[in-house]
């Protein structure tokens, strides 16, 4: 009877585990079931298309949804960690841009076939493109960008500042009650960014290839003077340390900002939050280091990857074809303000009417100068966690005295490329 | 013995104040941003301007594929079974070291304190890799075991302090008549016991309810995640928009049964919780 | 049901040499049927773990490069303890440790003084405490995070507090609101053990010591504390173990940044971000030596006694 007991707690324990094992696999009949592993996005444009082209496919796929959080960060780990675990059960993935090396390098994704690249990579900004491949091949496919204007306040600045030093100064004339800068400065990947995009713009790159740093000196230093600079001033954020997109928003919202580094987002949020604000609000490039040359406004979005254990292979790479077409861009766009990835779609008149008022070619012309951080790095995350421990609190960077600043970044990078230490 | 001036209604009164002001602060705190809008939820007041429901009905919009409702299942179902599970094997582990003569006692109290004292953050490396071996990764089960670790001794101290008040005269009279220990047990000591295996239920229950780290790092997709960490699933109007009031409202929502529970059975908490550690 | 003096129950008597040898074996042999699944549980997921975790540790496995893995002997070890983030980081853990477990003591002892003296209002008293007990970490930290936040946050609205004070922007304020949470979330455990302890204490020895003309400090100093020593001294070990393991308020508030890092946050860093399981699991093995070594100092440098050793003495 005690052994009875022990046994049917043992077997309650084993049940639960059958049960939640097998309730994956459908049978052979019908349409191959594909989970498409992407955060939740808000506007629900992911899940339309995702609808229509799982009709479109005549039976040949149904896609379904597997929410990662919101956080980029917290997205990585958890897909990371399912295919360390060699999971079976993801087909699509929702993938940063900059995770396209790590990913491929330990073969979680499938390259994508040559046929497929050829449509998919169609009128396609090369900025974007350049994010989807590692070591020349095209391992995903890009669905969506991003990137970030300068945001600006008419009746504070009447042209916009085409540098971040001239930035620096106006905002400065306003003063900080009403004239701050808002950015993104806390330690995470939005931090990265903004670096990366000043590192680039001032003549320069963090890496030079997969496993090699270039960081030249002068103008890495001319990058970090302009982080400590905006960093010290009396006009930076309070909360710059803390700093992200959506307090960001919030800041400039809350009527003391003049100017913001921001993704689109911020647009519609004004209008619905603060409407005064948002009769003022300009959109303008991102600022560049040097004046006379453009800025390098950052990259963002999603390509979608194919699971290298995925079992629906083929379907996969046929579903996302479909998802990329551009009738379907240009819907994710009209729902949810996220900027296609084919040049040609800017030219749509909705684009300039309904998604990006007024702004449309401003999204154009960032993209199309777009840099790229280094995600041709197999061991970015490293590689992004070593640059947000050199620069973060950005307060620390000393503008007069850059050498710290930069050796600590130096040495950091090329420890992480070599994946050494604790981060 | 006690002081009763009207300088000590007032002490008291004073106490009273505080005591609540400190306890329920932020748990206001996060009512009052649940039901915000979010143009008015930067707006620092302590009384929302608009109230909305906005916040909980989202929560829940789509049903299973709702935000909220399957981690609320997942957060409950783990939750309740380990409850069980871990209750009756500390109830049987305690009847022995309360009631029966063995050696090793020792080494099992002192094992179960090691145990409760043991840092988690150590064995969630091994277990994912060993859940992914073991197809454990993110199932019911998978949750259940560490949860099951980690309470056991909680249970058993709480049991053993328990079963050591019950008047085992009882029992002996059962057995004088017959009866074997497992008769004796069944019969006159579990109707005996079960206060007691209600206190360590609820303890245990809090505890499973509370996890985070075996959460986040052995969970990947809805079929187990619980509540906290789902709620950092939950997105707002864009993806870079904080979802502050979707995460007040469902953090108002995981509170609410723990409040409740709290009120209930607030004198076996306290007797639960004391019951182990005072006695040594 | 509430807890019940010490040694009330010293009387009990069972198995003596009346009993049957059979009898006895009996007794045994159901004893460890009953303990077998509870034990086999409890070391399923520590011992086994903790195993594995060593063996880990001296290999080179970061599931994002399969093709490197390698035995490399101590190497994790010596890249951790040589490097400053790991110093730091035990510094920190330590810091929140000493810092958070001293205000709750004293907070804890004041609750439970309350509780134990108050005229009126105990339960409600009581309840309250309980709530903070009862809520999620993670709640907990989201709630004080909110609350400090300088953009939607009440606390920036308070008289003397800067309007743009940012909390977690720099190490002190984010160090404090990390430490006030776990505060906040463990003072109700401390001062409900302490009110146990007080429970315990005869009220007798109180008027005794009022007539010798002793003042509330003196009876407070000479029996409150010495009679109430081995429920703080319990108290105290549960608590500066379990705020030795913080994870969760950090991981809401900072994750980590400002440099607040705690060693559990360094663990997942290398376990779960760069499934650098090898370093990861180092990292592991070190935190459970380092409470070990905290366990070990409690038992023997305080003399604290296994709270169940009174279970054999019988």
């Amino acid at each position: 009877m005690r052994r009875g007991i022990v046994i049917a707690l043992a077997m309650v324990v084993f049940a639960g585990g059958l049960v939640a094992c097998g309730a994956d696999d459908g049978s052979d009949d019908g349409p191959v079931t594909l989970r498409w592993f992407i955060f939740n996005e808000p506007s629900g444009g992911p899940q339309k298309i995702a609808e229509r082209c799982s009709q479109q496919s005549g039976g040949q796929y149904e896609i379904e949804f597997e929410y990662l959080p919101a956080e980029a960060d917290q997205q990585r780990e958890q897909l990371v960690r399912r295919l360390g675990a060699e999971d079976p059960s993801l087909d699509l993935l929702g993938l940063d841009v900059v995770w396209t090396g790590e990913f491929a390098n330990a073969g979680w994704i499938a390259p994508v076939p040559a046929s497929t690249a050829r449509t998919v990579s169609a009128n396609v900004f090369s900025s974007v493109l350049q994010t989807a491949r590692f070591e020349g091949r095209l391992f995903t496919v890009p669905i969506w960008s991003n990137t970030q204007l300068l945001w600006y306040r008419k009746d504070l600045v009447p042209t916009a500042p085409e540098t971040w030093d001239e930035m620096i100064d106006m905002a400065e004339r306003i003063g900080p009650a009403r004239g701050r800068i808002q950015i993104q400065g806390n330690r995470y990947e939005g931090l990265v960014v903004w670096v990366n995009q000043l590192i680039e713009s001032a003549g320069t790159q963090v890496l030079a290839g997969p496993t090699e740093v270039r960081l030249e000196e002068a103008a890495t230093k001319r990058a970090l003077e302009i982080v400590g600079r905006l960093s010290r001033s009396p006009v930076a954020a309070p909360n710059l340390t803390t700093s992200n997109e959506d307090s960001a928003r919030l800041g400039f919202e809350a009527g003391n900002s003049a100017f913001q580094i921001n993704y689109p987002f911020v647009h519609p949020s004004a209008r619905s939050n603060a409407p005064e604000i948002f009769e003022q609000m300009a959109a303008a490039q991102f600022p560049a280091v040097t004046a006379g040359t453009p800025g390098r406004p950052p990259i963002g979005g999603i390509n979608i990857g194919v699971s290298a254990y995925s079992r629906h292979q083929a379907e996969a790479f046929a579903a996302t074809e479909c998802l990329v077409k551009a009738e379907n861009q240009l819907e994710v766009a009209t729902l949810g303000g996220l900027p296609p990835v084919r040049e040609d779609l800017y030219d749509q008149p909705a684009m300039n009417e309904e998604v990006y008022p007024g702004y449309a070619d401003e999204i154009r012309e960032a993209i199309r100068n777009g840099a790229a951080r280094p995600s041709e790095s197999p061991a970015y995350q490293d590689l992004s966690l070593a640059i947000q421990r050199a620069v973060h609190p950005t307060t620390k960077i000393d503008p007069r005295n850059l050498d710290p600043a930069y050796e600590e970044l130096r040495d950091n990078v090329e420890k992480a490329i070599k994946r050494e230490g604790l981060l | 013995m006690r002081n009763r001036s009207p300088r000590a209604y007032l002490a008291s009164t004073a106490a009273l104040l505080i005591v609540l002001f400190y306890a329920l602060i932020p748990v206001l705190w996060l009512l009052s941003l649940s039901f915000k809008t979010p143009a008015t939820v930067s707006d620092r007041k302590f009384i929302p301007q608009d109230v909305t429901f906005e916040n909980y009905t989202s929560l829940f919009a789509g049903g299973l594929d709702s935000a909220l409702l399957r981690p609320l299942i997942n957060s409950i179902s783990i939750a309740l079974i380990a409850t069980v599970i871990a209750v009756t094997l500390a109830a049987f582990t305690a009847y022995a070291i309360a009631r029966l003569d063995f050696p090793g006692k020792t080494v099992i109290l002192a094992g179960a304190l090691a145990i409760a004292m043991f840092p988690p953050i150590s064995v969630v490396g091994p277990l994912f890799d060993m859940w992914r071996t073991l197809g454990l990764y993110d199932t019911y089960v998978g949750l259940i075991i560490p949860y099951l670790t980690f309470a056991l001794p909680l249970a058993i101290y709480t049991l053993v302090a328990f079963f050591r008040e019950i008047p085992w005269e009882l029992e002996q009279a059962a057995q004088v008549d017959g009866a074997t220990p497992w008769q004796a047990f069944r019969k006159i000591i579990l109707p005996l016991a079960a206060p007691g295996v209600f206190t360590a239920a609820i303890l245990v229950f809090i505890f499973a309810w509370n996890d985070f780290v075996f959460a986040i790092t052995l969970t990947s997709s809805d079929s187990a995640r619980t509540v906290p960490a789902a709620l950092a699933f939950f997105t707002g109007d864009s993806q870079f928009t904080a979802p502050t009031g979707n995460i007040a409202a469902a953090a108002i929502l995981v509170t609410i049964p723990i409040i409740v529970f709290v009120l209930i059975f607030q004198r076996r908490i306290v007797a639960g919780l004391t019951a182990g550690a005072v006695k040594g | 049901m509430t807890a019940v003096p010490a040694g009330r129950k010293a009387s009990r008597k069972r198995g003596g040499p009346a009993k049957t040898s059979d009898r006895t074996k009996a007794e045994r042999k159901l004893a460890y049927m009953l303990c077998a699944p509870a034990v086999i549980v409890m070391l399923l997921v520590t011992v086994y773990p903790i195993l594995y975790a060593i063996a880990l540790s001296v290999q080179r496995v970061d599931l994002r490069f399969p093709e490197e893995s390698g035995f490399v002997g101590l190497d994790n070890y010596v890249a951790v303890l040589s490097s400053p983030l790991w110093w730091q980081d035990v510094f920190n853990t330590t810091l929140i440790t000493v810092v958070s477990v001293s205000i709750e003591l004293v907070l804890g002892l004041a609750l439970a003084l309350i509780m134990h003296r108050a005229l009126f209002g105990r339960g409600l008293i009581r309840t309250s405490v309980l709530i903070p007990y009862g809520i999620v970490t993670v709640v907990a930290a989201f709630a004080w995070f909110f609350a400090f936040d300088p953009s939607s946050g009440f606390v920036n609205s308070l008289p003397f507090i800067g309007e743009d004070k940012s909390w977690f922007g720099d190490r002190g304020s984010a160090f404090s609101v990390i430490i006030m949470t776990e505060v906040w979330k463990t003072t109700p455990f401390m001062a409900l053990l302490l009110l146990a302890g007080l429970a315990t204490i005869d009220e007798g020895l109180y008027e005794a010591a009022k007539v010798d003309g002793a003042n509330a400090w003196q009876r407070f100093v000479k029996i409150t504390l010495p009679l109430l020593k081995p429920a703080l001294l319990v108290a105290l070990l549960f608590r500066t173990l379990d705020a030795f393991r913080v994870f969760d308020s950090i991981f809401i508030m900072t994750r980590g940044s400002q440099d607040t890092e705690s060693v559990s946050i360094l663990a997942y860093n290398q376990l779960i971000s760069r499934l650098n399981l090898g370093l990861g699991s180092a990292v592991s093995v070190l935190i459970f030596i380092i409470v070990l070594l905290i366990a070990f100092a409690f038992v023997r440098g305080l003399g604290t006694a296994v709270p169940a050793s009174q279970g054999e003495k019988k």
